[in-house]
């Protein structure tokens, strides 16, 4: 009875987000003519799904943790607090970013012999990084304040509704970015 | 007041750079097989999918870990019968997950959409087998992973509910890269 219970609470979650997957994947499918022609991108891919994951998660169950703390709740959501968390993840998002430009260049250079523009990937990342925390960071909010609303706990949601989306907007932030650094520079 | 950006961001940056250096390795790995990911695109679809789950499926047993060792239902021994079910428990979820989603790949871009991703010779037979044993393998990994990652933040007297998300979605990706390109290298495609 215990695995039943375990297959028919995690089975839908897992299926939902492997659907998401999929979706995240296909703009990976539809990117292929740019991956060829901008030497470098697919190496910063994993780098900006996990970057992104990692900061919009710590985000969700820090405000997890302040509402259990009582500091922020439905009535009294855009504090202080609240702002200070905000800061913290797009700084942290805008540090990064830079540090995995620069890594994928110099990786690229030492591994393959070849020359990526190291401008080029620089701002694709952080055009990428930032445009999707701002989104995420919003996203975040509004699904902790609907959580707060029904009176759900926030560390049962959250995590798995940012991991799904978190990784679709972030690779439509890629490709867009890319598109556009690539017309322009 | 309880947070500060300044602390977030100090405490952050030293294991997401970490986490990001490794990332940047998996990223090589896509890079130097960037031919045969281009020329089979349904390969490259497949990729956020095997992660994705390998690194949910992971998280979640280390969570459901982290809860048993600190209400103490779960004791820290290789041979703890309850950790047992649950990394059993795992394996099963990542085989009926797998199967499901590989499937729906493949419908997806063999069938509804005329785009051209499928290799003529590449059996439906052939990508199940192929992302199934890629993704068991690497839900064998991050449970492993999971497992030692929560053993030992326990003992250190760190939150296990800290460390095992990241560590696991690290190895999880990098893993999943290269089990699913020793998958194809086996199968032959």
């Amino acid at each position: 009875m215990y695995a039943k219970e375990m297959v028919k609470q995690s089975l839908p979650l897992l299926i939902f987000c492997g659907l998401g997957g999929i979706v995240a994947g296909s703009t990976l499918g539809v990117m292929t003519d740019l991956l060829e022609s901008i030497p470098g991108l697919i190496v910063v891919i994993p780098a900006i799904i996990a970057m992104r994951g990692n900061i919009s998660t710590a985000f969700g169950s820090r405000l997890g943790s302040a509402y259990h703390l009582g500091v922020i709740d439905a009535d009294n959501l855009w504090n202080e607090e609240l702002k200070q968390n905000i800061i913290g993840s797009l700084v942290l998002s805008f540090f990064i970013s830079i540090i995995v430009g620069v890594l994928a260049y110099v990786t690229t250079v030492f591994f393959f012999k070849i020359n990526p523009d190291p401008v080029k990937l620089i701002v694709i990342v952080l055009i990428a990084g930032i445009v999707s925390a701002v989104i995420l960071t919003l996203m975040t909010v509004v699904i902790i304040y609907a959580v707060f609303k029904r009176g759900y706990d926030p560390d049962n949601t959250t995590g798995p509704a940012l991991a799904t989306f978190g990784d679709i907007v972030t690779m439509f932030c890629i490709f867009g970015s890319a598109v556009l650094v690539e017309g322009i520079l | 007041m309880i947070y500060s950006w300044k602390k977030i961001v100090r405490h952050g940056l030293p294991l997401l750079t970490v986490c990001v250096l490794i990332e940047i390795f998996a990223g090589q790995i896509l890079q130097d097989r960037q031919e045969t990911l281009v020329l089979f695109p349904i390969f490259l679809i497949s990729i956020p999918v095997i992660n994705g789950v390998g690194g949910n499926i992971g998280s979640v047993l280390g969570a459901r870990l982290a809860s048993g060792l600190h209400v103490g239902y779960i004791s820290i021994s290789l041979k703890d019968k309850e950790m047992h079910e649950n990394l059993l428990m795992s394996i099963l979820l990542g085989v009926i997950t797998y199967v499901i989603l590989s499937v729906t790949i493949y419908y997806i871009y063999s069938t509804l959409l005329s785009y051209n991703s499928v290799p003529i010779n590449l059996s439906l037979l052939k990508f199940v087998s192929i992302v199934l044993g890629a993704g068991v393998l690497l839900v064998c990994v991050v449970s492993i992973a999971s497992v030692f990652t929560a053993f030992w933040s326990f003992k250190k007297g760190l939150d296990p509910d800290d460390m095992v998300a990241p560590v696991v979605t690290t190895v999880g990706d990098m893993m999943g890269i290269v089990l699913l390109f020793l998958l194809i290298g086996l199968v032959g495609i």
